[in-house]
């Protein structure tokens, strides 16, 4: 899986902006879509605020695009309505709709240019003049050159240009985008990642997308909504998201995590004490989503890149107050700006550790015996009532979360 | 078939092994196209030149056939038969703008909204084919009989008092008047007008559709910009099925028309079987041919469908 680096926090500030105004925000008010016996999105409120950059991220299947597309008009919600700013548009048909999509294979229309492609909105809605607009649009998508070639003539990223500045020349209140840069390669699915990060930030307009690829959310959104059979499972800012997942789903599918069975022992304060496998350890009491009764349940977990390892005959070296466990190193891998280490623990069979290649220490190699140790403020808690392995690559998008488990939305 | 590809091969070693598939695969496109080209060699080449010789041949059945270069058989032909063949292309053409009217909503039905039905749709579409040409075209003549229910259907509701008008039928009846005999085309042509355009449909990406609502169109607009345009190919090729085969039909004209309604099929056939005229016959041919494709060259180059995906 991908490492991910944490976000800086600015991020959050944007979406505060919008929120104020809230005469263009998108709202979904218990929406769901049901397909004979299939739900495919559970009854789900959901407000994107005005200006910002919204991502609804899942494995496939798990209803993102369908809420995407029930935002577009192409699909007719079974319950619960669709407003944009005052306006409920739950019936309006999509050509009605001030929303417009970016399509995920483009939809180019074959028999048009470029330049009528990117005019086809303004024409419907009976503008005369489009050249002077089509031709800056095109510009703001660097593809002036190009304006009277037909589509198949243009490589993969510049029709997803094309579909971007096809959508955008409308100015639409919404401009919803489902997984519009999956069929490019990674190089240029990158390039485009920024380039409409630019281009958002330049017009100014709602962007919802629609995406699998965590770090491609991660990277764009202000904020993300975890979606999972159906259900948002969390939702907030990248960095919040990924420190504090409140699902073993979340937790999983952003990143890595490392969970750990406990039991709760002591409650002190605002920390909690608990045992896993004869060691204590150290958990915030803001920090644990599940209830925490004595002798109850409870997963830790800690991403890999919290955890430093110290070779067993300088444990005393340890600093107190730290969280620790004991082990022996299985495997590790050298991947130049870190070494990523499993280790082999009684409390947890695959501990998974990122550690920054600055000081190597030349002891840690496989069979070696470790401490891994953490400041306790990393430490997060989920209940233990669902399932370790939800949300990590082989289970993702199949797996169903138990009802009690609070899916927090 | 592994062991081979798996080793890292030396560098020399490939390179005689490769050529002679190399020169095979060249060959491959000629050795695909022998059958059909024998198949046009001796069904078509030579009996268009054995058909070109005898339209400029002169003689009697008695005395037999000599080649003079008799041109004039041509400027005769068409000099008589003139009406017959503006008939052929009026009648022709009508059946075919018929076909498009009934095909193109019948075809649309079946690309994007008959769900599982679609193939028992298709089925039907060419279910006529199982029975005979000759059979479906004389059903029609009872279809159409004096005192059936379609012509008295056609009377009570006063359509045969506009059709009379406009010239296509006379007084009471349907049958032996051109009306019929563009019934008949239609209705035996229309498979080869709704499966192309049915073929240029279903390619349609349905995201186009969406696209196009999503853009501002509403439903017949989006039609009109985006489904028709890209349904050109097909409706192209489905006139041309149609309108070709049509314009040089006689079983239609002989069995629903009257002497008034005889298409140059009818003459050519007349002329080849029951008078024996064979120089008429094959300058007759030649002309209707040379007419067909004066028509297409001049309808593919106004439609504009190199232009089209």
């Amino acid at each position: 899986m991908i490492t991910v680096t944490t976000k800086d926090s600015s991020k959050n500030s944007t979406t505060k902006n919008g929120t104020d105004t809230g005469g263009g925000d998108v709202r979904l008010s218990g929406i769901s879509k049901t397909y004979g016996s299939f739900t495919a999105v559970q009854p789900l409120d959901l407000t994107v605020p005005q200006g910002s950059f919204f991502a609804l991220l899942g494995a496939s299947g798990c209803g993102k695009t369908t809420t995407l597309r029930m935002i577009a008009g192409l699909e007719e919600p079974s319950s619960g309505t669709v407003s944009l700013g005052e306006q409920d548009v739950t019936n309006l048909p999509p050509y009605r709709r001030p929303v417009n999509t970016v399509f995920q294979s483009y939809a180019l229309f074959p028999h048009l240019d470029i330049f009528e492609n990117v005019a086809f909105g303004l024409r419907r809605r009976g503008i005369k003049s489009v050249k002077k607009q089509v031709g800056d649009m095109l510009d703001l998508v660097q593809l002036g050159e190009q304006a009277r070639k037909k589509p198949h003539q243009l490589s993969g990223g510049q029709q997803q240009r094309v579909a971007v500045a096809r959508a955008l020349i409308n100015s639409p209140k919404v401009l919803l985008l489902d997984e519009p840069l999956g069929a490019l390669d990674l190089k240029l699915r990158r390039q485009m990642q920024l380039e409409l990060k630019r281009i958002q930030t330049e017009v100014g307009i709602t962007f919802v997308h629609v995406t699998h690829d965590q770090e491609e959310a991660m990277t764009m959104a202000d904020t993300v909504a975890v979606m999972n059979a159906g259900r948002v499972e969390q939702l907030g800012s990248p960095a919040d998201l990924y420190e504090n997942p409140r699902s073993t789903f979340v937790a999983n599918f952003l990143g890595t995590s490392n969970l750990i069975e406990a039991e709760v022992d002591t409650r002190n304060g605002d920390e909690i004490v608990l045992r896993a496998g004869g060691g204590k350890l150290v958990l915030p009491v803001a920090r644990c989503s599940a209830p925490t009764t004595t002798g109850g349940k409870v997963l830790v977990g800690v991403r890999p890149e919290k955890i430093s390892l110290t070779h067993a005959d300088e444990a005393g070296e340890i600093p107190a107050g730290r969280n620790r466990i004991t082990g022996t190193i299985a495997d590790s891998s050298f991947i130049g700006v870190s070494t990523q280490y499993v280790i082999d623990s009684p409390v947890c069979p695959e501990f998974e550790v990122y550690a920054q290649n600055i000081d190597r220490d030349a002891r840690l190699v496989p069979g070696a015996e470790v401490v891994l140790h953490w400041n306790p403020a990393h430490t997060f808690g989920l209940d233990a009532a669902q399932s370790l392995l939800a949300g990590t690559v082989d289970s993702a998008g199949v797996e169903t979360v138990g009802p009690d488990e609070g899916a927090a939305a | 078939m592994s062991t081979v590809t798996d080793a890292p091969p030396l560098a020399p070693a490939p390179a005689p092994k490769e050529r002679p598939p190399r020169k095979r695969r060249r060959l491959t496109p000629y050795w695909l196209l022998l059958p059909g080209i024998l198949w046009l060699l001796v069904f078509f080449a030579l009996p268009m030149v054995y058909q070109a010789s005898t339209s400029v041949q002169t003689g009697s059945l008695e005395d037999g056939y000599q080649v003079t270069w008799h041109f004039a058989t041509y400027w005769d032909a068409v000099a008589d038969y003139w009406p017959q063949f503006l008939r052929s292309i009026v009648y022709a053409g009508a059946a075919t703008v018929l076909c498009l009217v009934l095909g193109y909503p019948l075809a649309y039905l079946i690309a994007f909204r008959a769900g599982r039905w679609r193939n028992l749709i298709l089925v039907l579409v060419i279910a006529p084919f199982f029975t005979s040409f000759l059979i479906r075209t004389l059903a029609w003549k009872t279809i159409l009989a004096d005192s059936g229910p379609v012509v008295g259907a056609l009377n009570s509701l006063h359509v045969l008092d506009v059709t009379s008008w406009l010239g296509i039928t006379a007084g009471d009846r349907v049958l032996a008047t051109p009306l019929a005999v563009i019934c008949g085309l239609t209705y035996n042509f229309l498979p080869f007008m709704i499966l192309p355009l049915y073929t240029s449909l279903e390619r349609i990406d349905g995201r186009l559709h969406e696209a196009a609502g999503d853009l501002y169109a509403r439903p017949f607009t989006t039609f009109r910009k985006v489904t028709f345009p890209l349904s050109m190919p097909g409706v192209v090729s489905g006139t041309l099925l149609t309108f070709i085969p049509a314009s040089g039909d006689y079983v239609n004209a002989d069995l629903l028309g009257s002497t008034d309604t005889r298409m140059v099929g009818n003459v050519i056939q007349t002329q080849f079987l029951r008078i024996l005229d064979y120089p008429t016959a094959a300058a007759l041919s030649f002309v209707l041919m040379a007419g067909i494709l004066a028509v297409v060259t001049l309808y593919i180059r106004k439609s504009g469908t190199e232009d089209l995906v």
